[in-house]
């Protein structure tokens, strides 16, 4: 929270900043021609993963990130006479998610049944699916190279309004409450849920990334690399024992006003 | 068309990247965290009945020709573990013995109990018939993840506990349906002849067993063990049936009450409870004695009252089983299969199992019978005839 809090901070300063230099700006020339607007859409390709791969995630059998997708506006304001450097605010509404299927070892795992909850360490396979829409906020530095080329890097800061994470485990054992408690085998068709969606994080925030590339005078492509600060759960929950980043490519494009 | 192409290459190489990440970094395997003792062996000493190792404990029971107290067990353990005492150590087992396994990362002990019991020696005793009374008068509470039920218990002649009956409540337990005693399918109550008696419930699984297609738990009460590891893929071969058992069985007798559970159900294809119109559910109440074999070390709910089952000796079953709310009394005598009959020096050398088997439901192995339906059984007798032994 309290990074939180100094992201935001920063975040408003960096407005600020951008709305005195536009009101400070000393050229004849009219003020808004300083600012440029774009509309821009694309897909999030990647999923969130502990970094690096803890000991118990033993093999990942699949991995599918899924097709997300993004819209979004961009204002940009550009300093000085050149256009070389200029400041980006951001707003985009986004869904992320993955689907994964692994071994593991010794995982901490939450059964639930009927509102009840057995937890222990899983050893075996856990399919996981994990999905979320969000409304994210990036305020970034922009760098002209090129009259095409514009690089762009900065914080963003999220706001999860829909959250899932759950799944199933089969094919293995739980060892209720720790290793040494009783060993329930989920074989065959047995298999048993579990859903740590409410554990997930409201707030989120991390660094982007990425390039625009003007195609035509109006038509941007654009990629993007967005790398979360935070882990995707909330730092109470113990259960999972190491903290997932989420780590997502978007590439799309934009039109430019 | 050109672009979506693009699109799709560039997503393939970013999944392709991203899992070459995963992939590549994936850490070696992190050691064992578990203590679990997997197999335990006597060395050089003649055992009687199967070894029952569960999560905290280990039984042996010995000939009754073989030495006594001090034994050296021997036990495998999850794989880099150790156990303390270690394997070969001699040590008086008069009295219960404990051992600690650690986990191969140091981090997790477990402790062990671990009983030896001596057969008793074959003795002509005064009389030719033996009456053997179970009375369900002695419970012990478990708990398993936060759930508690009854383990029933019989006192033997000696005043020892004698650990005879099992039930599946342990598995019940792992649907988190029930809390109390007698939330489970098998309990104790009050409302016995005289004292207390075993109640039998047939209870629904919820969701948790309706996701293993396992979706009612009929209540059960048996001689035997109950091996919970297989009690939730494979319940039917998850009961034990069969007691170590030196006597000639003549006559099974006791009594019951029984009341159907409301609707008759039995599962569709997907493991749903259907509504069979009509139909009543019936109880089961029986003893079998059999000669286990290598193959067949204990009978199990696949093949116990089997026509084909070859190792089944003698059984003793009600045959007009019916609805009550009074007490109903029976007897009935052990009835031979065909060819088959008792070796006396068999049975001096412990070679024959008997089991009494009881469930709510008699189809309740195949999750069929009616939620609700409760049998009441108490005051249960073998009468047995003594066979004079030989060599003596």
């Amino acid at each position: 929270m309290k990074l939180f809090k100094r992201i935001l901070a920063l975040s408003l300063c960096l407005t600020a900043v951008i709305q005195v230099m536009g009101s400070n700006d000393s050229s004849k020339e009219d003020k808004w021609y300083h600012f440029e607007y774009e509309v821009n859409a694309g897909t999030n390709i990647g999923g969130a993963s502990p970094l690096p791969l803890p000991a118990e995630i033993r093999h990942i059998d699949s991995f599918n990130p899924n097709l997300d997708l993004q819209i979004g506006a961009t204002i940009t304001k550009w300093f000085g006479p050149t256009k070389k450097w200029g400041a980006s605010l951001g707003l985009r509404f986004e869904t992320k998610g993955m689907d994964t299927k692994a071994q593991v070892k010794d995982y901490g795992m939450e059964i639930w049944q009927d509102g009840e909850m057995l937890d222990g360490r899983w050893t075996g396979t856990v399919k996981t699916k994990y999905a979320t829409q969000q409304l994210v906020v990036p305020i970034t530095g922009v760098w002209r190279a090129n009259k095409r080329l514009k690089v762009n890097a900065g914080p963003y800061l999220s706001y999860a309004f829909k959250n899932s994470f759950d799944g199933y485990v089969y094919d293995g054992y739980l060892r209720v409450g720790d290793p040494t408690g009783e060993k329930i085998e989920f074989n065959g068709d047995s298999r048993a849920t579990y859903d740590f969606g409410s554990n997930l994080r409201k707030f989120q925030w991390g660094m982007q990334a990425g390039i625009s590339w003007a195609a035509y005078e109006h038509l941007m492509v654009n990629a993007n690399l967005a790398w979360g600060c935070n882990g995707i759960f909330e730092k109470s929950f113990k259960t999972i024992s190491f903290a997932m980043y989420p780590i997502y490519l978007n590439l799309g494009f934009g039109y430019k006003f | 068309m050109e672009k979506n192409k693009d699109m799709n290459f560039i997503k393939t190489t970013v999944i392709l990247m991203i899992a070459t990440l995963m992939v590549s970094c994936i850490k070696e395997e992190p050691l064992n965290s578990e203590c679990d003792i997997i197999t335990a062996q006597l060395p050089d000493i003649v055992l009687v009945d199967n070894t029952i190792i569960s999560n905290n404990n280990v039984e042996f029971t010995v000939r009754y020709d073989q030495p006594w107290p001090e034994y050296a067990p021997v036990f495998t353990i999850t794989e880099g573990a150790t156990i303390s005492p270690s394997n070969g150590t001699v040590r008086d087992f008069t009295q219960p013995q404990t051992y600690t396994v650690t986990s191969q990362d140091g981090k997790w002990h477990k402790t062990y109990t671990v009983r030896v019991k001596r057969q008793n020696a074959p003795e002509d005793p005064k009389d030719e018939f033996i009456y053997m009374h179970y009375n369900f008068e002695h419970v012990r509470t478990l708990t398993t993840v936060g759930r508690t039920y009854d383990v029933f218990y019989e006192i033997d002649n000696e005043g020892e506990e004698e650990w005879a009956w099992a039930t599946a409540n342990s598995a019940y337990a792992l649907t988190l349906q029930g809390k109390e005693p007698q939330d489970f399918p098998t309990y104790q109550a009050n409302e016995g002849i005289d004292g207390k008696c075993a109640v039998l419930v047939t209870r629904g699984t919820g969701s948790f067993g309706a996701s293993v297609k396992k979706p009612m738990a009929a209540g059960n009460l048996f001689m035997g063990s109950f091996d919970p590891k297989n009690a939730l893929q494979k319940p039917l071969e998850a009961t034990h049936f069969g007691m170590l058992f030196n006597e000639t069985p003549i006559s099974f007798s006791g009594f019951y009450k029984y009341k159907s559970g409301e609707e008759y159900c039995e599962p569709d294809a997907a493991g749903k409870l259907q509504p069979i119109e009509g139909k009543r559910d019936m109880f089961n109440l029986y003893a079998v004695m059999f000669e286990p074999t290598e193959e067949m070390p204990w009978l199990d709910g696949s093949n116990v009252l089997s026509e084909s089952n070859p190792n089944i000796i003698c059984t003793a079953i009600i045959p007009d089983r019916h609805e009550s709310e009074e007490w109903v009394e029976f007897s009935v005598p052990f009835e031979y299969r065909p060819g088959k009959n008792i070796d006396i020096k068999k049975l001096q050398e412990g070679l024959y199992r008997l089991a009494i088997v009881m469930s709510s439901s008699e189809n309740g192995d195949y999750f069929c019978g009616a939620i609700g339906s409760t049998l009441q059984v108490d005051q249960l007798t073998l009468v047995c005839k003594h066979d004079k032994l030989e060599n003596q």
